[in-house]
């Protein structure tokens, strides 16, 4: 990893998260419900791209640096745009507004749901004939 | 931009790149549980519900709030490579069960360490 991969992850790094901010507020004015949907729709969303984009480039989850697509799209903008914390604390949140069951059921529907985007990212791109 | 917007780049930016960091220093400890990823989901947690309770408790401005928790925690967590890692490594073969570990133990303690960051916030609180 040289110099340029550094800037190129903290710009795209840089961006996502702006686009995480912005969404994630337009979603919570939307939607502003005991149950995040605003954290749930940005990770479930990236978890879709993320593997929609290795797949269809050949790219593996753990090759993370040395393009502009890796560094700059994948690692940083996906990776800043995604959120694991904000997701552990919302159910923290959720937990103390509203009990535990809702809070087990938002990390169910944040990973499981997480696990089929990314096979659904990775199906899509296969049917258009790509990928192993 | 607006200095909200340039303290969630700055903070993004800067918390994108410690994760690289992280993963460069242990990336080769790394297969199908992906020690470098978990490592700053874990750090990131448990700085984000430090630094959130903090807040709560009026001992960071908005400001700093902005920059370390949706800036500088947003960017050096993710869950794009969690999910896609995992769903990865569960369909290569033999790797179901550690990967199915990371899953589990990723959730557990992501949870466990963001609590334990907001319960040392609230040492802070003032008397």
């Amino acid at each position: 990893m040289d110099a340029n991969d550094f800037l190129l992850i903290g710009v795209g790094g840089g961006l996502g998260s702006l686009l995480r901010w912005q969404l994630g507020r337009v979603i919570d004015r939307l939607l502003g419900t005991a149950f995040k949907f605003s954290t749930l729709t940005i990770n479930l969303s990236g978890a879709l791209v993320i593997a929609y984009l290795s797949t269809l480039l050949a790219i593996g989850w753990e090759h993370r640096y040395g393009t502009v697509v890796t560094s700059l799209l994948l690692t940083g903008l996906l990776g800043g745009y995604t959120t694991f914390s904000t997701m552990q604390l919302d159910a923290v949140q959720t937990s103390r507004a509203n009990g535990h069951a809702l809070a087990v059921v938002y990390l169910v529907c944040s990973v499981g749901g997480g696990l089929l985007a990314a096979a659904a990212g990775v199906a899509l791109a296969r049917s258009q004939g790509v990928g192993p | 931009m607006t200095t909200a917007s340039v303290l969630v780049f700055v903070g993004g930016g800067a918390g994108a790149v410690v994760r690289e960091l992280l993963v460069l220093a242990l990336g080769r400890y790394s297969a199908a549980f992906p020690v470098d990823i978990f490592a700053a989901n874990m750090l990131a947690s448990f700085l984000l519900g430090l630094v959130f309770g903090l807040h709560q408790v009026r001992r960071t401005s908005d400001n700093v709030a902005l920059l370390i928790s949706t800036g500088f925690c947003g960017g050096m967590s993710t869950f794009s490579t969690f999910a896609f890692g995992a769903y990865s490594e569960m369909a290569s073969p033999g790797e179901f069960g550690l990967s199915l570990l990371y899953v589990i133990a990723s959730l557990v303690m992501g949870y466990g360490v963001t609590l334990l960051g907001l319960q040392t916030a609230a040492q802070f609180r003032r008397a």
